[in-house]
């Protein structure tokens, strides 16, 4: 870029040359007549050509233009259609209008031949709109020529300004026309006439005919497209006295949001009224789905203020609270009914605000008629930008039934729980291979522990002689049948063995199937010892009612056999041969009497006597009739005696003989087996008895349920009568105590134990009585 | 010999049996040792006989068959022959029974267990009753 060559900067009028005269009023007139043709201009560049042209007139210039910068770019004006300026000059002008200038400033042209003044343009805010240039052959610009410059620029400001201004008007109103033709939504314009002033493109293009076709036509031309019902000329006017108005229309299968804005105008053809219809047919549509299933579903919404106060509900909720229709429920604020406690109320809403959303929230509701409604709530909340819950949504569901059900079922679980727990019974289940799944509250009671339990074969429990029982029970079981009262020995948690009664029950699957087995356990060692005796003392009263009426009946012959052999023997005609074998007569009748009255013994009820009897000494005094033969034998006697036993009601004789045959038979037991002999002797008291123990380590007893039995007996023939612990048991019996024997568990020997009652200071006393009488 | 055929110089004693073996045994002891004897076969004859007689005493066997067993025998005679109270002898085949011990430990009545000797028998006569 070549730098122009300067004549002068700023005003050339202080060069002082003269300028050629012409009257200034001259200027004035045309001046004033390009200020008029510049109001009238509507078109910027003709009336700058004009300008460019009037100027180059006035100042003699060969040729003038206006340079307007538009944008980044530089539009020439020239007032003559023919530039005298070559390519090359052009040029170098456009390249020197780029550059900024404060005021006048005359350039030679490059070639020296003519000058250019050049002046800024400036618009009154001072922005650059663009440069006034002017071409004359080289005379100097006279001061009242630079000031006619200088009243050109303003002039051509002010034009440039006011065009501008006016075609950004025309612009913007254009735009504003085609964003309005751009809305979707139909626009129309209506005066208080009830004419269209104006519509947008959707709603002519809807109608099929040009937006200016419309102008001036009556609004009511426009009722088929929605219907207000409204009884103005205009159908979406309801009533003009508001400035908005904001309703829903239909028509033509359309459904319309219509927006209605008035506005007042300086007078009334000027006021306007604005409508809006915004097609909301697919809203609509899906609000109405939303609606529907909103109200059909079957579990209760609600929107609701943060206080609880309901806002929206559907159906199912107003029927879940037993209300008789929304309305009802949404009237007045139910939170203080809905809640049975306030804390419940203020609990849901902390828990709200702490977090926000809350799922499967269970709370319990009242119904309107006071009835409790179970639900479970699922609930959001809606914040607003700071953070405070403003609207609460949420789901409900009525979980009455399933509560209901399950808290019967958890009843009848805790029943069985119970059943299961405090049953005396030990109840097991088995799986169908015989392993224990589970046991009850009872088994743990009894000793077993967890471990020894699940997952172990319960018939390991099971005394080995009686394993295979069990297992055929179980198999029984296995195949569907109930095995019921199965008595067998089986190991106890102490290891000691217990006489156990078995029910195994089949449990059956879905499919049933019997895939566990339920056995019930009872220890019945206790009552089944206790039938044993029982048992026992029934059959030892029976064997003691058929004794006493055999000797009764053997007595009386026996009476007349010994009375008629005495009569014989004293009778001195009998020879002395027959005499002998009334000898033997007489001695056996003798023994026969000795047989029945031992058989009486055992059959008696009562004592013959009853007086205080110290056990203790009634043993000493015993053991004293034996202790030769004991001690001659090497049987050692060891004494426990507890000196504080007390003393029983009866008759010591018939004691000491008891006491006697029990030692007697523990001495022929050890002298049998060989054994160094040793038998304990202990007293003590238990509860109300009296109790002796013999404990002897001789060969034990072969039947001890039998032992007591008259005529039971392992001894050798004529060794005795067989009738002597038969004898212990009566006399035991009648003094009310009871009498018992078994071979000692682990070891070699038996036990005898005698019990007696303990005299009480009542029974005493009243002996005392008897005794003094 | 038969004893009710030959008059008695003195009262005979009564004797209350319902076996016969053992009422035979019994009067014919007493008869050598030259006692009367009257023999009743049930307690009910046993009474009947004490009502009209007069006798020297009274043995009674305790379990006999019938209404009236020893028991009754020897109450009656308490109420209604209170002279005889103190002559009676008891004759027991069941001492294990609780009546019999009941009975024989409420009255100082002697009481023969069966089977008894010649002179068990002999001897609680003589102590009871006297010498014929």
């Amino acid at each position: 870029m070549r730098e122009p060559k300067r004549i002068s900067a700023r005003h050339t009028a202080a060069s002082g040359r003269k300028a050629p005269a012409r009257p200034s009023q001259n200027y004035s007139q045309e001046l004033m007549e390009l200020a008029v043709d510049a109001a009238n201009s509507r078109v910027l560049p003709e009336f700058l050509r004009r300008f460019a042209q009037r100027a180059a007139e006035m100042l003699q210039g060969e040729w003038a233009a206006v340079a307007e910068i538009v944008g980044n770019r530089i539009e020439l004006h020239a007032g003559a259609a023919e530039s005298p300026l070559s390519l090359s000059k052009r040029e170098w002008l456009l390249e020197t209008l780029t550059q900024k200038r404060p005021g006048l400033e005359i350039l030679e042209l490059p070639g020296g031949s003519r000058l250019v003044a050049l002046y800024p343009i400036h618009a009154g805010d001072g922005e650059l709109m663009g440069t006034l240039c002017l071409l004359r052959k080289k005379t100097a610009f006279s001061p009242a020529e630079e000031k006619l410059l200088s009243a050109l620029a303003s002039h051509a400001a002010l034009s440039m300004e006011k065009v501008r201004r006016f075609s950004q008007l025309e612009r913007s109103k254009k735009q504003w026309v085609e964003d309005i033709d751009a809305i979707s939504d139909y626009i129309a314009v209506h005066d208080q006439a009830w004419r269209i002033v104006r519509t947008n493109r959707s709603l002519a293009t809807q109608l099929g005919i040009p937006p200016a076709a419309l102008v001036g036509e009556p609004i009511s031309s426009l009722r088929h497209i929605a219907e207000t019902r409204s009884a103005l000329p205009c159908p979406f006017c309801r009533d003009t006295r508001e400035a908005r108005e904001e309703y829903v229309a239909t028509g033509a299968g359309r459904t319309f949001l219509v927006s209605t804005s008035r506005t007042r105008g300086a007078t009334e053809e000027e006021s306007r009224t604005i409508h809006v219809l915004k097609d909301i047919t697919d809203r609509r549509e899906a609000e109405r789905r939303y609606r529907e299933l909103f109200d059909s579903i079957q579990e209760g919404l609600f929107f609701a203020t943060p206080e609880g106060q309901f806002l929206d509900v559907n159906d199912a909720l107003v029927r879940m609270l037993g209300y008789d229709s929304a309305e009802d429920l949404l009237r007045a604020d139910v939170s203080a009914h809905l809640y049975p406690t306030p804390a419940a109320k203020e609990r849901l809403a902390n828990a709200i605000a702490k977090h926000g959303a809350l799922r499967n929230y269970e709370e319990t509701l009242r119904r309107k008629d006071g009835g409790l409604l179970h639900t479970q709530q699922n609930i959001s909340a809606v914040r607003d930008p700071l953070g405070n819950v403003v609207q609460i949504r949420g789901l409900m569901l009525d979980v009455t039934e399933q509560k209901m059900f399950q808290s019967q079922l958890q009843r009848e679980r805790d029943f069985n729980q119970k059943i299961l727990n405090t049953t005396q019974s030990m109840i097991l289940v088995l799986d169908t291979a015989g392993l224990i799944s589970y046991a009850n509250r009872r088994c743990y009671e009894a000793g077993y522990r967890e471990h020894e339990l699940i997952g172990h074969r319960l018939v390991d429990w099971v005394e080995s002689s009686h394993q295979n029982d069990f297992e055929a029970a179980l198999q029984t079981t296995a195949h569907g049948q109930q095995v019921d009262n199965l008595e067998l020995r089986a190991r106890r948690a102490d290891a000691s063995l217990g006489h156990f009664s078995i029910s195994l029950s089949p449990m059956r699957d879905e499919a049933n199937q019997v895939n566990n087995v339920v056995v019930v356990m009872t220890d019945i060692t206790d009552a089944a010892l206790l039938q044993a005796k029982l048992a026992h003392s029934e059959k030892m009263a029976t064997i003691g009612r058929l004794v006493s009426g055999v000797a009764h009946e053997v007595n009386n012959p026996l009476a007349a056999i010994l009375g008629f052999t005495d009569l014989l023997l004293e009778n001195p005609d009998v020879p002395i041969t027959a005499r002998e074998d009334l000898q033997i007569i007489l001695q056996e009748t003798q023994r026969t009497k000795e047989i029945v009255q031992d058989l009486l013994s055992f059959a008696r009820q009562r004592p013959t006597q009853k007086e205080p009897v110290n056990v203790n000494s009634v043993l000493r005094q015993t053991l004293k009739l034996r202790s030769y033969d004991f001690s001659s034998h090497g049987v050692e006697v060891i004494e426990e005696f507890d000196e504080r036993l007390g003393p029983t009601l009866g008759d010591a004789q018939q004691l000491q003989q008891v006491f006697l045959n029990i030692l007697n038979n523990a001495y022929d037991a050890i002298q049998e087996s060989g054994n160094h002999g040793r038998i304990r002797i202990r007293t003590r008291r238990a509860e109300d008895d009296v109790e002796v123990a013999f404990i002897d380590n001789g060969t034990g007893v072969v039947d001890p349920e039998r032992i007591f039995d008259p005529f039971f007996t392992t001894k050798q023939a004529g060794k005795g009568t067989g009738l002597g612990l038969s004898i212990c048991y009566g006399i035991v019996r009648a003094h009310g105590g009871e009498i018992l024997c078994w071979n000692n568990e682990g070891e070699v020997g038996s036990t005898f134990v005698v019990r007696l009652p303990a005299a009480t200071e009542t029974a005493l006393a009243a002996a005392a009585k008897e005794a003094g009488r | 010999m038969n004893a009710t055929a030959i008059p008695r110089p003195a009262a005979a004693i009564l004797v209350i049996e319902d076996e016969p073996s053992v009422s035979a045994f019994v009067t014919a002891a007493l008869q050598r040792r030259g006692y009367a004897v009257v023999e009743a076969s049930s307690g009910a004859a046993g009474i009947d006989k004490l009502r009209s007689g007069a006798f020297a005493g009274v043995i009674s066997d305790i379990r006999m068959p019938g209404d009236i067993n020893g028991a009754d025998v020897h109450a009656w005679i308490s109420k209604n022959r209170p002279d005889l109270a103190a002559r009676i002898i008891l004759i027991s085949g069941d001492t294990a029974n609780s009546e019999t011990q009941s009975l024989l430990a409420s009255s100082p009545t002697p009481c023969l267990e069966k089977p008894f000797r010649v002179q068990q028998l002999i001897s609680t006569v003589e102590k009871t009753f006297g010498k014929p």
